[in-house]
Formats: C-alpha cells, sequence, structure tokens
C-alpha cells in the first residue's frame, strides 16, 4: 500500500513540479519518506544501464539514449542530470503504473559518483559504464580513490561492467569482479597520442594497486593511455569494444576496424563518450548499423557550447566546470587549436553554484600556458576570484601586457562591447556563466 | 645565497597544486637574490638531506601516504639530522602525519611515522573537506585555506595555530590544528597554502634566512596580486564565519 500512495505522490508532485517549472528530486524525496524501500518493490526494465565517473557522463548517457531510441527502444532516462537517489526517485516513480511496473525498455541513469551506492541499494544496474576518474570538485570528492573506494561497494556482482581499459585507476574495479562479468573499451595508439605525458600534474605517474612507477607506452590526454606496472603487473587490458584508428585533425574515427564515423566535435573526450556509448548500446543488443547512424556527425544537445554575439565580437561560451582541471584544460586546448586571432575571457566568481567554498587550489592543475599562442591576443580574468587567477598566470609564460584583469564582469562585457572584433571565447562555470550571458545576444 | 629545496614524492604526494608552494618560495626568494635548486626525490630516491635548506612533503591520497611513509623509513636519521642543523620543514595536508609517531589507517593496520614528535593519526571512514581560518602568534593576518582529510591528529603539544574560526583541527571542529617546533612547520592544509597566504611565506623565508645566517631585508614583499586574493577569500570566509 505505501509503495503506491509514494509512487501516486510522486507522479502529482512531478505534474505539479512540471507545472511551475520546479524540482526533479523533491517528489522522490518525499516518495522515499513514505516508502523508503519503494524501488526495491516496483518492477523495473529489463535492461538497466547506469554511466558513473568523473567527467563524460551527461554526453554519454545522452548519446546512449539517442542510440537506444532510435533502435526502436523506449528508454527512460535522467536528462535533467538530477544523479542522485531523489533524483532517480523521481525518475523511476513518475515512469511507473500505480501497479509498480515501470514504463520502457530500458531505465538509463547518470549516477553521482560519490552517491552511487545508496542508489543501487534498492536495485541493481545490468550495466554499469566507468567512463573515467579524475581531480574534479574535491572540495566535496576528497580525490579520485576517495570516489573509487565509494563507487566499489555500489557494484554488485551481477551487474556487467563496461570499463575504461585505458584508466588505470576505473581498471581496478575489475580486480574484485568476476572476469565474464566485465567488457573493456578503448582507443588504439593514433597519431594524437603522445610518448610524453602532457598536462600539469600526472595521477598515472604509480601504480593504483601498489604505488610502484608506472610505465606508459603512449598517452591520449592526462593520465588516459596504454600502461603497465613493472612491479606489479597491473596493466591496460585487452579491448573488447575499440577505436582502431582517430583522425582528431580530420573529425574521423573507425571503431573495431570496421565502422567509421565522423565527429562533430573534435576532441579525444567526445571520442571517449562516443565509445562508451557504443560500447554499453552494443552490449545491450543494438544494430552496429543503426548506432553509427545516430553517432555519426553527432550534435551535442547538452548545451555546454554556446554561441552569441557581444559587440562586433562573436563568442563561443565553453563551459567548464570550476574545480575540474581537465574540463578546463580540455577547452583550453580547443582555442589553442583555433588558431584565428582572439580573446580569451576567463570568469571565475561563484566556485560552485551548489555549495559554498572559496577554494582555489585547482586553479594551479590547469595548463593556462595552453593559451600562450600568439593567436590568443588577451587574456582577461574576470570574477570575484580574479586576483587568485592573476598570481596563476604570474607562472604561466603568458606575458604581463596580454592580460587584463578585474572583478566586474559587467565591465568586462562592456570593454568588449566598445572595442575590437576578434573572436571571443568564454571559459566559465555553470555557476557562472549567466552573469556573463546577461550582457550578450545570444544566437 | 643559494638554497636546496628538497621536494619529497611530487609526481604523487600531490592532491592539488602542492608543487606551486615551491615556485612562490623560488620566485620570492629569487627576488631577494637566493638562487634556489629544487631537488625532487621520487620513492626510489635517496631524498639529499644533506643539502637540504628547506624539505617539502604535500599532500597524498591515503594509500599513497602509506607508500610515501614506507620509502621515508630508512631515512628517518638523515632526515633528523637536517632537522637538528636547522633546516625548515614544511610538511602540508597529510603529510604533517608522517611527522609523528604513526598513522593508523581505517582497516586499524598502524604505519610508523618518522617520530619526530608524539602525536598520532587515526584515519577514519569519514572526510572532512573544508575552508578554513586559521590563526597563529607566529605571524599577524589569519591563514586561509582548504583541508581534505580523513584523519584525527591526536597528541600535538605544540600546534602551528592555536585556534580555527572555520574548518577541522587536529582533534576537533575549530580546535588547534597543526605542528610547529623550531623550523619544523606542518599543516593539514591543502594545496597551495604558501600561494594563499603572503605572510606564512614570509616566515618560511625568515626562517629559511636566519637559518642560513643571510642578512634579512627589512621588507618581504608579496608578489603582486597575492595580499588582495589572501584578502578576498579571508573577508569571503569571514562572512562564511558571521553567516
Amino acid at each position: 500500500m505505501r509503495s503506491i500512495l509514494a509512487v501516486l505522490v510522486c507522479k502529482l508532485l512531478r505534474s505539479i513540479g512540471g507545472l511551475i517549472g520546479k524540482g526533479s528530486s523533491l517528489p522522490g524525496q518525499i516518495a522515499l519518506k513514505i516508502c523508503p524501500d519503494v524501488l526495491g518493490r516496483v518492477k523495473l526494465p529489463q535492461h538497466i544501464i547506469a554511466v558513473t565517473g568523473s567527467n563524460g557522463k551527461t554526453s554519454t548517457v545522452e548519446m546512449i539514449a539517442a542510440i537506444l531510441t532510435a533502435c526502436g527502444k523506449r528508454v527512460v532516462y535522467n536528462k535533467e542530470g538530477s544523479n542522485q537517489i531523489e533524483g532517480v526517485a523521481t525518475l523511476i516513480l513518475s515512469n511507473c503504473t500505480l501497479g509498480g511496473r515501470m514504463r520502457g525498455d530500458v531505465l538509463l541513469l547518470e549516477s553521482d559518483e560519490r552517491y552511487a551506492r545508496h542508489t543501487f541499494r534498492w536495485f541493481q544496474p545490468t550495466h554499469l559504464v566507468i567512463t573515467n576518474l579524475y581531480r574534479d570538485q574535491l572540495t566535496r570528492n576528497g580525490h579520485p580513490e576517495w570516489v573509487y573506494d565509494a563507487i566499489r561497494p555500489a557494484i554488485s556482482p551481477e551487474t556487467l561492467l563496461v570499463l575504461n581499459a585505458d584508466d588505470p585507476l576505473v581498471s581496478c574495479f575489475a580486480r574484485e569482479h568476476d572476469a565474464g562479468k566485465v567488457k573493456w573499451f578503448g582507443v588504439d595508439e593514433c597519431p594524437s597520442s603522445t610518448k610524453e605525458h602532457r598536462g600539469i600534474y600526472h595521477d598515472g605517474a604509480r601504480c593504483p594497486v601498489c604505488k610502484g612507477r608506472m610505465v606508459y607506452s603512449c598517452y591520449h590526454y592526462a593520465h588516459i593511455g596504454h600502461y603497465s606496472c613493472p612491479s606489479c603487473g597491473h596493466e591496460r587490458h585487452e579491448t573488447d569494444i575499440t577505436v582502431t584508428s582517430l583522425d582528431l585533425k580530420a573529425g574521423r574515427l573507425t571503431i573495431d576496424g570496421e565502422t567509421e564515423i565522423s565527429l562533430a566535435f573534435k576532441s579525444i573526450y567526445n571520442v571517449y563518450n562516443i565509445l562508451a556509448a557504443w560500447s554499453v548500446c552494443s552490449l545491450a543488443g543494438a544494430d552496429r548499423e543503426a548506432m553509427a547512424g545516430v553517432i555519426n556527425n553527432y550534435m551535442l544537445k547538452n548545451g555546454r557550447m554556446i554561441t552569441f554575439r557581444l559587440g562586433d565580437h562573436k563568442g563561443v561560451l565553453l563551459t567548464s566546470k570550476h574545480e575540474n582541471s581537465v574540463a578546463y584544460d580540455t577547452n583550453l586546448a580547443y582555442i589553442a587549436d583555433t588558431e584565428k586571432p582572439c580573446t580569451v575571457l576567463i570568469v571565475v566568481d561563484a566556485i560552485s553554484r551548489k555549495y559554498f567554498t572559496g577554494e582555489t587550489s585547482w586553479l594551479w592543475d590547469i595548463d593556462f600556458d595552453q593559451l600562450g599562442c600568439e593567436h590568443v591576443q588577451k587574456v582577461m580574468l574576470y570574477g570575484r576570484y580574479c586576483n587568485d587567477l592573476a598570481v596563476r598566470f604570474k607562472y604561466t609564460h603568458i606575458p604581463a601586457d596580454k592580460i587584463e584583469v578585474g572583478e566586474d564582469i559587467r565591465t568586462a562585457a562592456d570593454g568588449l562591447k566598445e572595442s575590437g572584433d576578434e573572436d571571443l571565447y568564454v571559459i566559465t562555470c555553470f555557476s557562472d556563466r549567466d552573469k556573463l550571458l546577461a550582457y550578450v545576444d545570444r544566437d | 645565497m643559494e638554497l636546496t629545496i628538497v621536494h619529497l614524492y611530487p609526481d604523487c604526494m600531490s592532491l592539488y597544486g602542492e608543487y606551486a608552494n615551491l615556485a612562490v618560495l623560488r620566485r620570492r626568494l629569487g627576488a631577494m637574490g637566493v638562487a634556489v635548486e629544487i631537488r625532487e626525490a621520487l620513492f626510489e630516491d635517496t631524498p639529499d638531506f644533506e643539502r637540504a635548506g628547506l624539505i617539502y612533503m604535500g599532500a597524498g591520497t591515503e594509500r599513497t601516504q602509506k607508500a610515501a611513509l614506507t620509502a621515508l623509513a630508512p631515512y628517518e636519521e638523515a632526515f633528523k639530522t637536517a632537522v637538528d642543523r636547522s633546516a625548515v620543514v614544511l610538511f602540508t595536508g597529510n603529510a604533517m602525519e608522517a611527522l609523528g609517531t604513526c598513522v593508523t589507517d581505517a582497516d586499524g593496520k598502524v604505519w610508523p611515522g618518522l617520530g619526530l614528535a608524539d602525536f598520532t593519526s587515526v584515519e577514519t571512514h569519514e572526510r572532512t573537506p573544508e575552508d578554513v581560518i586559521a590563526h597563529t602568534s607566529l605571524w599577524d593576518s589569519p591563514v586561509v585555506g582548504f583541508m581534505n582529510k580523513c584523519s584525527v591528529t591526536k597528541g600535538v603539544a605544540t600546534p602551528l595555530f592555536e585556534r580555527l574560526s572555520l574548518g577541522p583541527g587536529n582533534e576537533e571542529e575549530k580546535g588547534p590544528e597543526g605542528y610547529v617546533s623550531g623550523n619544523v612547520f606542518a599543516t593539514h592544509l591543502t594545496g597551495p597554502v604558501l600561494v594563499k597566504n603572503p605572510d606564512f611565506t614570509g616566515t618560511i623565508i625568515r626562517r629559511i634566512f636566519a637559518a642560513n645566517g643571510w642578512e634579512l631585508p627589512e621588507a618581504i614583499p608579496a608578489l603582486p596580486y597575492e595580499q588582495e586574493a589572501h584578502e578576498v577569500t579571508l573577508k569571503e570566509l569571514s562572512a562564511r564565519c558571521a553567516g
């Protein structure tokens, strides 16, 4: 009875919430109060796919949903990104019949890496994709090994793990899992991979198992690559689903030597997201041709890249999560590759939109020297923490006369509006982007 | 004037941005005419404590810290000899725990430390990542920063910070934090704590000058924007305390 009531209340609150445009976790929160084990009582679909990891969850989930929908499956997923248990409860219960059966063929979940064990206490995913683990929101997450330890108890022995073989820490999840229930994806060595590590810090320098010195035959980015530990033998596993060739410049990749895909966004991160989505969809029985049809030139809809005009400037806002150096590095690399004269505006005003912190250590993990190229004509550092940015830039090779520092974001926007017509790239987080977008004309 | 800094395990005792502590020291000492050489020691190396004017180790994951304790153990005597001849020591984050007698991990296993002081640390399954405002009588301005630890440290007789107005102390919320004795400084604050706190850096610089018998200039100026960055964070965190 309580579970029926929980479903009913959740559906009701969800539709009211929908009307007033509010809250994706509150209905679930209340439903869980009414019936704490309701998620263990409802009948879920045959396929429950979960995606977790530091970066790429939202994009990977979006592509999985697009592929499986194109394959004729009814996919229920948390596109609003409410990825803790309350949001997941809202999603499941508002898609349930009063008899407690969830509609749809596939339940697809983006799962917060720290709270996965709470979500998966009541039901277990059939497939769990783990994309990568790196330094992300350490003010909440502690550090990648702490996150690893938080995910581990969430993994059921019955779940098929779909792991990024190129991430040495992610690979450790297979160590205590039935080998028959692990599938591996990875990227073969390609022209864009390097022999030397790039970036400010190297979280793959030490083996996650024994802390011996790790050896890499190639790097794709950060600590993602082909590694082996001479001390304990922990090494990159052979892959089941593979990007066998990759030409990032041309924006083309081949999966398993047979399917060619064009990239709408030419970044290695996009390659891994595509590969993760492809892997789990093929394991869930999706047809290769149908998958290729969807993923070829796929434009992500999750709005992390926003185009606009500001005065005579053509602007692109590249959403970069604060406290996530990999996200910043990705976007800096993108700007460095453009090779057209531009100004870059970096805004750090509120470090998070969800919680308070004054922590700016993460600025030191970002490779801002990537902006030390001729076509970057000016770097503007704005927001409450502009001084922290300014100090950080004193330790790059970017000449001081290219740098402008100021607190008030409106001043930055006014200045840009008044002069110049070069391209403008804005790097900032969800927490700060509207503070600039308020002054621009969106495309 | 020449200074050798030994940086212990920079490839992994680095939760985020710890290297910047030495970058700022090198920059500020350089401006004062001191040529700084940073010698990095990995787990496989013998750290050159004999030449060290400053020894630094930053924060690591709990597992990496245990590997660091194991790697450091054979050099306990050499380390203590360096301390006895007034080499400046700065251990930040859970590197601080290495100076005590032992660290007990969350599974109950006890790992011996360098035994420079009598304190002990015990790891828990709870993490306390929190902003910090810390107060010391060694210099004027409060220290701001961030702590990212999962341990409790007991038995520190001489804390570096007498009290915190925000954040977890060695044993309790807002209690005394860190450890100081002579030229040995330790705090659980993580990341580039010297970048964010020019006065803390100033104190370290003074100790380096004194230990080497160098004549100290009247002023030790901070670098551009450093003081402003400190003040903004102090203001933000103080508002948080008041609220």
